[in-house]
């Protein structure tokens, strides 16, 4: 299981101009393999730098990418390696479909690594499966399927290629909420199978509260704070403070606190609150 | 709210429309769609990816045309083959529309151009479009912006920008699709407010297309489209309260609606229904108070392992 590293990073664009902005200014953290991180953070707050970062779309201004251990850009000319190892799944990459069919379309990737028709085949096969797509659409143009199912083939475009990181901008941007469960429970599968590093930009609490396991959430161009999604969500107040929200059930939960009932301070999603509640007061029946 | 007494002021009757795939095939998306929307509504429309939500707002201001079925909007109707060019441009005008991708629909490089261009195109007085940009400005908050450029707006900025454009054009009814899908839970807020207040002090109808449930609570009406057509159609309490109907096509319902649904089922009892925290609290606080000592439940319930 891999992990990317990023040390003291700071990214600036347009660098010696009059429109010179700091994206990141000192950024250190790292992403943990085996687990499902979130990075959360509101518009501008520099995630899109970041994860472009990673898999070195661009290069910091200052400051290493450890991929491994190893610094990313140690050989500029094996950078197209690093970019195998970690995926990159842009925001609305439906947009990016262009291929005749479904099946070459998630085939396109695997291909450029060189690899042999029968590896193809079964890495093509088996991102079907972790997506959730209908065998049957294979050969179906990618232009004649639904938002959502052109949103699990992009993503299987990616996943084909059997990234140690596996990175996805918004995945469940604008889909119905079977289809965020289909892409979340698909990207959880993979994760737990593979035992890859998997992060998630979103702005969806709920998602985030549901779905990831670790978040890292920024502010202005600065890690804010890191750690496990159930710690982070406790401090409700302060990702108020930096733009950000919490899930309605957390709200509920403060309220409820606030008023002096006790109640455990991890309740962030419907089914932990329902068990608990129930608990509770059922209890107070017997 | 008394519809029955009303005229409606949008009104489809038996609308059918289907797309056709590459494969020649048919898809049809909805079918003897009927549904009347009055003036100063403020709708949500929900529904499942492909179901026809996106299609009956562009069926509205004519980017589509039914294959069959009628459609009047103020008493004209737009499916008749009278219709001229210019008729259609006057559909557009009264009915506005902002779509998802901001960066999709701003088309000039300073945010007053921007916000003037579709008035420009109308063949507005020049004083007259200065007039309404600035109106339009002040309206959803962005005066100070109004010599930047779009492109170092943040998303909800931006977002804000089109509608001052629509605005500009005063219309009576501004259609949202999906219009808060790709913003931050901050610039969603911003949006959501200015909708609030064209709805509210403008009385412009507003139709908001949206998955998020706490949008939805914010409309006096919604609408669920599913099975091609209107599934569900009542205020945000009326819609919601059908927890098992909504899942059933798909959907969700608010985190607290569902919370005291499952409590209810679970067979806890005194509990009503909720959309908000707030309303759920008042429900809960009086149980969890009225039962067991406080500090015993709270040692009970920090034995319970994090999950």
């Amino acid at each position: 299981m891999s992990s990317i590293e990023l040390q003291n990073i700071n990214y600036i664009y347009s660098a010696g101009t009059p429109f010179e902005k700091a994206a990141l200014t000192d950024v250190s953290v790292t992403f943990g393999g085996g687990v499902i991180t979130g990075l959360i953070g509101h518009t501008g707050s520099g995630k899109s730098t970041l994860v472009q970062l990673m898999n070195g779309l661009m290069k910091p201004t200052s400051g290493t990418v450890l991929l491994d251990g190893k610094d990313i850009w140690a050989e500029p000319k094996k950078i197209r390696d690093v970019r195998f190892r970690v995926g990159l799944c842009f925001q609305y990459p439906e947009y990016q479909l262009f291929e005749e069919s479904v099946m070459l379309d998630i085939a396109y990737g695997p291909k450029n690594m060189g690899l042999s028709d029968a590896e193809v085949k079964r890495r093509v096969a088996d991102a079907v499966r972790f997506v959730g797509l209908d065998p049957s659409l294979m050969q179906k143009s990618p232009f004649d399927l639904s938002g959502g199912q052109k949103r699990r083939v992009a993503i299987a475009g990616i996943i084909a290629m059997e990234p140690e990181v596996l990175i996805l901008d918004e995945p469940a941007a604008g889909l119905d909420p079977v289809g965020r469960e289909e892409i979340f429970g698909g990207v959880r599968a993979f994760q737990r199978e593979r035992n890859s590093t998997v992060i998630i930009v979103s702005h969806s609490m709920e998602d985030m509260a549901r779905y990831s396991d670790e978040l890292v959430v920024m502010d202005h161009g600065r890690v804010h704070m890191t750690g496990r999604t159930s710690e982070i969500f406790r401090r409700s107040g302060e990702l108020t403070k930096v733009g950000l929200d919490v899930p309605q059930i957390t709200r509920l939960m403060n309220i409820l606190r606030n008023a002096g009932a006790e109640i455990p301070d991890d309740i962030f999603t419907v089914d932990r609150a329902a068990e608990e509640l129930t608990k509770l007061l059922a209890e107070r029946k017997g | 709210m008394n519809n029955e007494q009303k005229t409606p002021y949008i009104s489809l009757r038996d609308v059918c429309f289907s797309y056709d795939t590459e494969s020649g095939e048919k898809n049809e998306v909805l079918k003897n769609v009927s549904l009347d929307i009055y003036k100063g509504e403020f709708i949500a429309v929900l529904g499942r990816n492909g179901s026809g939500k996106s299609t009956l707002a562009k069926l509205l201001n004519m980017i589509l045309v039914p294959d069959s079925g009628t459609i009047t909007i103020g008493g004209h109707d737009i499916t008749s083959p009278d219709m001229t060019e210019d008729d259609v441009y006057e559909v557009r005008r009264h009915i506005g529309m902002v779509f998802q991708n901001p960066d999709n629909q701003l088309v000039a490089t300073v945010v007053e151009e921007d916000i003037a261009f579709g008035c420009e195109n109308l063949g507005v007085e020049p004083s007259e479009i200065r007039r309404r940009v600035d109106e339009a400005l002040e309206t959803v908050n962005m005066t100070a912006f109004a010599r930047h450029s779009p492109h170092q707006l943040s998303g909800g900025q931006k977002q804000r920008v089109a509608i001052a454009g629509i605005i500009a054009m005063l219309p009576d009814t501004i259609i949202f699709d999906e219009s808060t899908a790709m913003l931050d839970p901050q610039g969603r807020d911003e949006v959501m407010q200015t909708i609030a207040r064209l709805n509210r002090d403008m009385g412009i109808t507003v139709m908001h297309i949206t998955h998020n449930m706490n949008e939805a609570i914010m409309a006096d009406r919604v609408i669920v489209i599913a099975d091609c057509g209107v599934y569900l159609d009542g205020t945000p309490r009326e819609v919601f309260s059908s927890v098992e109907r909504l899942q059933s096509v798909g959907l969700d319902v608010p985190q607290v609606t569902d919370l005291i649904y499952r409590l209810k089922k679970n067979g806890v009892k005194g509990l009503d229904d909720a959309l908000d925290p707030d309303e759920a609290a008042a429900q809960l606080l009086p149980l969890l108070a009225k039962t067991i000592p406080v500090k015993d439940a709270a040692l009970g319930a920090r034995k319970i392992p994090v999950s």
